[in-house]
């Protein structure tokens, strides 16, 4: 059966979930190529920043606190985002609660020394090549790295000459090009299908964002990201994550979707948006994808 | 474009109740998937391989995961003659997902790669067909822009990959224990 070529989708498990690429318009690129490289791109990051992996970059910084361990590109660049998230929101985004995650077992453990549960971003220096705990914490990137991995398979794609594609990493996604596509919400009690009403209230980016009775379920996105988190309700091995926001955690599980125009900013704002603080959302450039844009708010976009 | 889904026989169905799966995504064929994997091949013959309980319990103590069928689809991959590895065809069934997926496995016991072949995923209710028909309504109202009718994507909670990783370790139980040997 042969594909058309200006349309392929594979689906991997990649980043302890299952990966998605879909090529809408090849462009100038052979799309078998594109994809395999893009795969490629989120496995390095997997390979390199996993919590889970004893062997990754960020197991050695975190088994040798105070010491400067050898970081690669992304790992320093992840790291800089993630202390810049961390110092703009009050630590509300903070990479550095591992501990606490490991504490209760969310996380496994492969560190022999005691850590703290939480640091804050003041935790975390770099220099160029390298990164150094300033007091025994451990990092998990987990709440921002797969958005990153989306990000860099979009760009090896466009590298490639791909001129529409979306890339899913379990929930973080990213759409460029000129076509927008279908996004499906997921709640703990599945998918969010029941959308009554078809009138979709769209902005200018031509995001859609809930029907007329302000109910999200069914999203067109272009040339932006998506992400959600699961917070609070009962534990699910489906849905290995875990989010701290310092408040009680809510009885029933909440959906957090976010939309900001890189992944890995959507990624990292599930987390503000969990603790509630929409304002600060707004503020680091994201908005809630059952909200309507907020133009003001769009153009206050913090530059990181 | 858009008058073809209002008028689609299907808009007209009188709210039926469908527990169909709300998300069917099919990413590969077997043989594109063969091909994919072992882009070399010129040659899979397929080797029925029927466990029996025994050696499905045998396969459970060893890696760790019931054998859920008896029968398991495996392929043997070739390249004028000389063999390459083995393609194995499987099932992991979760909660709301049916997903079936191809293992390359080398004939040392390593695995070449993994695909997706097709994802399923089921709404946790039944999903009224009318209702999710309604979903295409405003996007066909002077869209600005093109719109991708493919499967939509999901956006929730990660959904953990573990049950694959179990299953590829369970197909390289079988393979250490049932083809080793007629390779």
């Amino acid at each position: 059966m042969p594909e058309r070529p200006e349309s392929l989708r594979r689906a991997r498990p990649l980043l302890g979930t299952f990966t998605d690429i879909r090529i809408i318009d090849a462009g100038s690129a052979c799309p078998q190529s594109a994809i395999e490289a893009a795969f490629m791109a989120m496995k390095s990051i997997d390979e390199a920043l996993s919590f889970h992996r004893p062997d990754s970059e960020l197991s050695r910084l975190n088994a040798h606190p105070g010491s400067w361990q050898p970081m690669g590109r992304h790992g320093l660049r992840l790291l800089k985002l993630a202390q810049i998230l961390g110092r703009h929101s009050d630590d509300g985004f903070n990479v550095t609660v591992g501990g606490e995650l490991v504490a209760a077992g969310a996380l496994p453990r492969h560190v022999s020394h005691t850590f703290i549960p939480m640091g804050n971003w003041q935790d975390i220096e770099l220099k160029p090549g390298h990164a150094r705990l300033r007091r025994p914490v451990l990092i998990t990137l987990d709440g921002i790295a797969k958005g990153y991995a989306v990000d860099l398979a979009i760009a090896s794609l466009k590298r490639h000459g791909v001129q529409g594609a979306s890339v899913n990493a379990g929930g973080d996604l990213r759409v460029f090009g000129e076509t927008a596509i279908r996004i499906v919400l997921r709640h703990d009690n599945g998918l969010a299908l029941g959308n009554d009403n078809g009138l979709v209230l769209r902005n200018d980016n031509g995001v859609a964002l809930g029907n007329e009775k302000g109910i999200s379920q069914v999203l067109w996105l272009k040339n932006a990201a998506i992400a959600s988190s699961r917070h609070g309700g009962k534990e699910d091995a489906r849905f290995a994550s875990r989010i701290i926001t310092g408040n009680a955690m809510p009885e029933s599980a909440q959906l957090h979707s976010v939309i900001a125009p890189f992944a890995w900013r959507a990624d990292a704002l599930t987390k503000i948006a969990a603790s509630g603080n929409e304002a600060k959302l707004l503020r680091l450039g994201g908005r809630r994808a059952d909200r309507r844009a907020d133009r003001r708010a769009d153009q206050s976009l913090l530059k990181v | 474009m858009s008058e073809s889904l209002f008028n689609n026989s299907l808009w007209f169905i009188p709210m039926a109740l469908v527990a169909a799966p709300a998300i069917a995504t099919d990413y590969l064929s077997i043989p594109q998937a063969q091909q994919l994997l072992f882009a070399q091949a010129n040659q899979f013959s397929e080797r029925p391989t029927l466990l029996s309980d025994d050696a499905r319990d045998a396969i459970k103590s060893r890696a760790g995961t019931r054998q859920r069928q008896s029968n398991q689809p495996i392929w043997r991959a070739e390249k004028d003659g000389e063999f390459l590895g083995w393609f194995i065809v499987d099932d992991v069934i979760g909660k709301h997902e049916y997903i079936t997926y191809a293992t390359a496995i080398s004939p040392t016991g390593e695995v070449l790669g993994i695909e997706v072949l097709s994802y399923r995923e089921t709404h946790g209710g039944e999903v009224r067909e009318q209702s999710w028909r309604a979903n295409f309504k405003g996007k066909t109202l002077k869209d600005p822009f093109k719109l991708d009718e493919d499967v939509p994507n999901i956006s929730g909670a990660t959904l953990s990959c573990r049950n694959l990783l179990d299953g590829v370790k369970r197909l390289l139980t079988i393979h250490e224990l049932y083809l080793t040997k007629d390779a």
